[in-house]
């Protein structure tokens, strides 16, 4: 009688419980229905609620390195930062932005905020400086970047000191390109993504430049790289992160599993004790590594 | 910076040269007429350098101290100038009346020359022998630089073997167990303090006051790393027979050798010390011991014998003890000033600098010339920024640089008309480090025709077995020294190929230099021929990949493709082109100059492992060439070959004479230069035709121009760059080695003589360009309108401003007469970025609401 009870247990680690229950095909297309439904609304959210999060938690974080930087005086100036780090205060009052931009343009890096580009000169030095946003997720500080007119002020600040440009043009497809800087201005291209229509704001397919130029730049060291990779053009996405997302989807896999098997032996309470967290933040970090995918301006 | 360094590289490789030049014996006797300001012959008598003085070796064999003198000697030593030097200048160091040598090493600087007898120590000290200076500025051993410490210490040395305490000179501290320094910090040099052991520190004390105690390598200042930036240049020399002997030292500044700090207003000397064997004092107990036996010791080596295999030398007649009180008391020596350093102006003037775009042929002018402008409050801050003669037309074509130095003619690339102002007189040449066979020293004179240049530049010698399998050059000699018209025209030369041998370093890029060079190839028949395909009479066939090249270029390609076929693991894991790799062309005349101060191939052709690399192999540039066994060919400009001390070799012109650049060829090359009639400020022609037909004529003379437009320029602009050519055309004409004068290298222009033409034509360009009253035509882009800033450059997304000369008259709407027309925006889109958000929401909610009628049904359905 004994023998058969050890043999219990040890196979139920291994075999799934007693038997499924009767095959109710229309229960397993609801339940896949449901997990798509949750896939879908889930990135959903992410991008519109928990991405603001993130990118309300990274200004935070880099205003105060910025700040830090500024007063030490340690800001870069150029030609070669590292992606990611702060570079400049972007304030432009007529929209209540007031944003740090972050070195490059890649999807990651426009997560924390407004990017960069790193071909051009940083913005406030001499020569055309190019920063993208994003205009519907993650934060979505540049949402309303259309609505400037001509003549609004784009206040910068950066290592080399405060500088204030006045916007010279809004241009969309087709528009025509401003006239040459006169020698020693500075001028500040801010771009981001723009739909058009009743739904435009959700549907952000097209994209819009802004001009502004002000009259004296700080000298800029030169030296800054002739290309960008594509990843980190207007509205490009890349595929660099699709090895880390097969390592994050299977590790979420993993979780899931080990969550099914949790609850075949402990109780339901028990297991979204332990588990939730994880999973949420698992789901989390697969969700922001997929959006690397998407486009970088949305 | 390195710009800077380089047009100090550059000017002092054309004093040199132009000393080269004018040492009698060199080239052709054509160029030694010399009636026009000889460069060289002034300069050396107002700050050379010469004395005598005697010395003697002495040896006490008794109690009683009577001196015994065992040779003495009267030693003249004289320099051919010593002030204003610049960091890795060049100074000739000559003697007579030293002992003559033996025991010769194959490559006498650093230690190497250490295993030699007798030789003449030659070496550079912070400080002068002034006894009327404190002692912190007067010169002591420790105050001369030496690269190794075992040139300087010597660590526990058998009593037996330590001369030094047997010196006659030596005091009582000199003979203690150890010596030379008081105390030792208890940290460093343990190696030094041995039992039974004596030891013998010269420490070195830098300019800042810091001691290094020189017993192992790392207890020297770092710039005596080994395998540091520069190579030794104390030297142990040799003299011959008749005890006459010189050396080429080369001075380091503050620039290259922080520890030793000579520089502008820090005293220093070049020490001469002639090894003339330790005087040797009385025996300790009466009798000879083994250490005064050894004391007393007159040289294994016979005097003019080479010791190649560095066999053991007699201590007592060797150069490791020149710090022994009876060397040292021998010295002479000889105190030197420096310059102001290349970037002196960016640092004593803040003021924005006035940038002159072009040659680097006024390298070397540019670094004297400077200061007399920076320094000078009521002038203008003078720079030089080095780039292609073109690049700098071009640049000052747009406005973007108020005046560019050029030195041949070049096309409008812009409406204005431009003035040419002749500002200097130089040219380039062909430097060279060869050595004769069997240590014989340097090569003193090469001469070089138009076809064997031709044959270096076109890539027609395959260098080593490895070219070989080149298709056409199986049959070519493999360089330049198996060469049998090279040969032919310098006999007694090594006829061992190399693969430096096989190339000319030369420039990359584009340069007037390379245009007279390659015009200078064309005008020669031979040559022509040679390019076209015809086989030389020794039947040497040019490199099919040159073949029928188009000359004069102001650039010359790297034409050759061609990979060896071979079973080396390393050649196979890095494929190269093989020919273009021992050419390997440099993008300025400094690092040509740097390669030959170094007798450093440019050849990067050196393959070998390398275990931390992913392939296990690397190639690389070769190995600097060892003394004695040097040949090295290179392009320098006059200025660098004087600074540095180049040899320039004598080209062929008519007749079958051989020039080398001298005042006296120069000048002869500006006689035939002729203005076009009625452009009074247009540009010489000199073209290398009528060069090469005047006699005497140095075929590589150049015109420098100071351009500039003469109507359409700011007023103070035109102002500025008048009163630099009136400037430089007057007050830097003097020759010399101070701030404003021209170095060497350069033939100055004068009222009179031969270059009176080109300085009137200086003065009228001046007017004109101060005027700036010339006919403009005004065009598109012309006058007032600048050019879009290319540094300032948009992103692929918004492109610059289209260049208006392409879309001004095809755009369609017409803006306002000064506005450009620009592109038009392509903005990017997205179409994943258009239907994302909506495709899931949509999505989304119909998976969650079939999801739920489906769960619903299926409840239903249970239930029923």
């Amino acid at each position: 009688m004994s023998t058969p009870v050890v043999e219990e247990t040890g196979r139920r680690r291994r075999t799934p419980p007693p038997p499924p229950p009767p095959k109710e095909s229309g229960l397993v297309v609801s339940s896949a229905l449901t997990v798509i439904a949750l896939v879908c609304l889930w990135l959903v959210v992410h991008l519109l609620v928990l991405g603001t999060l993130s990118h309300d938690r990274a200004q935070s974080l880099l205003r105060g390195e910025l700040r830090q930087q500024l007063a030490a005086a340690t800001a870069p100036v150029g030609p070669t930062i590292e992606p990611g780090d702060p570079v400049a205060f972007v304030d432009i009052p007529a929209l209540d932005v007031d944003e740090v931009v972050v070195e490059g343009t890649a999807a990651g890096d426009l997560f924390a905020g407004p990017g960069h580009r790193r071909d051009t000169v940083l913005p406030g030095q001499v020569g055309s400086s190019t920063v993208y946003g994003r205009s519907t997720t993650y934060g979505a500080p540049f949402r309303h970047l259309a609505d400037l007119g001509v003549g609004d002020v784009v206040k910068v600040t950066m290592a080399q000191g405060e500088i204030t440009f006045h916007v010279i043009s809004v241009r969309r497809d087709g528009d025509r390109l401003p006239q040459p800087a006169a020698a020693g201005a500075a001028r500040l291209t801010l771009v981001t993504a723009a739909g058009k229509g009743r739904f435009g704001d959700l549907m952000p397919g097209g994209t819009v430049y802004v001009d502004a130029e002000a009259a004296q730049g700080f000298p800029s060291p030169g030296g800054y790289s002739p290309v960008v990779p594509e990843s980190e053009e207007a509205m490009k996405s890349g595929t660099e992160a699709l090895p880390l997302l097969t390592l994050w989807l299977a590790l979420l896999i993993v979780l899931v599993v080990a969550t099914i098997l949790a609850r075949q032996r402990w109780t339901r309470g028990q297991v979204w004790v332990v588990a939730v967290a994880p999973l949420l933040a698992m789901s989390w970090l697969v969700t922001d590594t997929a959006m690397r995918l998407l486009p970088n301006l949305i | 910076m390195s710009r800077r360094r380089s047009a100090l590289v550059g000017a002092a490789v054309a004093g040199v040269l132009s000393f080269a030049l004018l040492t009698p014996g060199s080239g052709t006797a054509v160029a030694q007429t010399a009636d026009s300001a000889p460069v060289r012959a002034s300069a050396p008598a107002k700050d050379g350098f010469r004395t005598t003085k005697s010395i003697d070796r002495t040896f006490v064999n008794d109690a009683q101290g009577t001196p015994v003198t065992r040779g003495s000697y009267d030693l003249t030593v004289s320099a051919d100038h010593t002030t204003d030097l610049r960091g890795r200048e060049r100074v000739k160091v000559s003697w007579t009346g030293a002992p003559p040598s033996g025991g010769r090493a194959s490559n006498p600087f650093g230690e190497n020359g250490m295993w030699q007898e007798y030789p003449v120590v030659v070496m550079q000290c912070r400080g002068t022998d002034n006894p009327s200076l404190p002692a912190a500025q007067r010169l002591r051993p420790e105050t001369c630089w030496t690269s190794t410490y075992g040139q300087r210490s010597q660590i526990a040395e058998s009593p037996n073997n330590a001369l030094w305490t047997a010196d006659r000179y030596a005091t009582a501290a000199d003979k203690e167990q150890l010596s030379g320094v008081d105390k030792l910090p208890a940290d460093a040099c343990k190696n030094a303090v041995q039992d039974g052991l004596l030891t013998h520190l010269t420490p070195f004390v830098t300019a800042a006051g810091k001691t290094y105690y020189a017993c192992d390598a790392s207890s020297m200042p770092p710039e005596a790393a080994v395998g540091a930036a520069f190579p030794p240049s104390e030297i142990a020399a040799f003299s011959d027979g008749d005890g006459n002997g010189s050396v080429d030292f080369e001075v380091r500044s503050s620039t290259e050798n922080e520890s030793l700090g000579c520089k502008r207003g820090v005293a220093c000397s070049i020490v001469v010390i002639p090894i003339a064997g330790l005087s040797c004092g009385a025996p300790a107990d009466g009798t000879l011991g083994p250490l005064d036996r050894a004391c007393r010791k007159f040289g294994a080596f016979e005097s003019g014998t080479s010791n190649f295999a560095r066999d053991g030398v007699d201590a007592a007649v060797a150069p490791s003890l020149w710090w022994s009180p009876s060397n040292w008391r021998n010295r002479v020596s000889i105190p030197i000033s420096f310059g102001l350093p290349p970037g002196a102006c960016d640092v004593l003037d803040p003021r924005a600098p006035v940038g002159f775009s072009g040659s680097e042929l006024m390298a070397q002018a540019a670094l004297q010339w400077a200061p007399a402008y920076c320094l000078n409050k009521k002038r203008f801050k003078f720079q030089l920024n080095q780039m292609p003669d073109q690049t700098g037309w071009n640049l000052m074509q747009t406005g973007e640089s108020p005046a560019a130095f050029v030195s041949a003619p070049h096309e409008a690339t812009g409406p204005d008309p431009v003035g040419y102002a002749p500002t200097a007189v130089t040219g380039f040449s062909i430097g060279y480090v060869v050595d004769r066979p069997d240590n014989a020293g340097e090569a003193t004179n090469l001469r070089l025709n138009a076809r064997l240049i031709a044959k270096l530049l076109s890539q027609s010698y395959p260098g080593s077995s490895l070219g070989t399998g080149h298709e056409g050059l199986a049959e070519n000699p493999w360089s330049i020294q198996a060469d049998p018209e090279f040969i032919k025209l310098n006999p007694g030369l090594s006829r061992r190929a190399t693969e430096a041998g096989a190339t000319l370093l030369s420039l990359s890029n584009s340069s007037d230099i390379i245009g007279q060079l390659t015009e200078y190839l064309a005008q020669d028949a031979d040559a022509r021929a040679f390019l076209a395909g015809k086989a030389d009479p020794w039947g040497m066939k040019v490199n099919p990949s040159y073949k029928g090249i188009s000359i004069p270029t102001a650039e010359w390609p790297l034409l050759d493709t061609f990979e060896p076929k071979t079973q080396e693991p390393c050649r196979i894991a890095n494929p190269g082109v093989y020919l273009s790799q021992i050419a390997a062309p440099v993008t300025t005349l400094r690092k040509v100059a740097d390669a030959l101060i170094d007798s450093w191939p440019n050849v990067q052709t050196r393959c070998e492992g390398d275990l931390t690399s992913p392939s296990g192999w690397k190639v690389g540039r070769v190995e600097r060439q060892s003394y004695g066994a040097r040949f090295l060919l290179g392009i320098v400009s006059l200025g660098d070959a004087d600074r540095y001390g180049l040899r320039s070799a004598a080209l062929r012109t008519s007749g079958g004479s051989y020039v080398a650049p001298s005042s006296a060829s120069l000048a002869k090359a500006i006689g035939v230069a002729r203005q076009k009639k009625g452009d009074k400020l247009g540009p010489f022609a000199m073209s290398q035709k009528t060069l090469v037909a005047a006699k005497g004529a140095y075929p590589g003379t150049q015109v420098v121009y100071t351009v500039a437009r003469t109507h359409g320029m700011d007023k103070a602009d035109a102002r500025t760059v008048g009163a630099f050519i009136r400037i430089a055309t007057s007050e830097g004409q003097r020759i010399g080695r101070g701030n404003g004068e021209l170095p060497e290298g350069y033939l100055p222009l004068r009222k009179t003589g031969a270059t009176a033409a080109l300085w009137r034509a200086a003065q009228d360009a001046a007017t004109a360009i101060e005027a700036q009253k010339a006919a403009g035509t005004k065009g598109p882009g012309g006058g007032s309108d600048k050019a879009p800033d290319p540094s300032s450059g948009s992103p692929g997304d918004t492109p610059p401003a289209a260049d208006p000369a392409k879309g001004g008259p095809a755009a369609p709407p017409s803006p306002a007469a000064d506005e450009v027309v620009t592109a038009e925006t392509e903005a990017a889109s997205s179409t994943t970025a258009l239907s994302m958000l909506p495709a899931l929401l949509v999505i989304g909610l119909v998976a969650a609401i079939a999801s739920l009628v489906t769960r619903l049904g299926a409840t239903w359905r249970r239930r029923s």
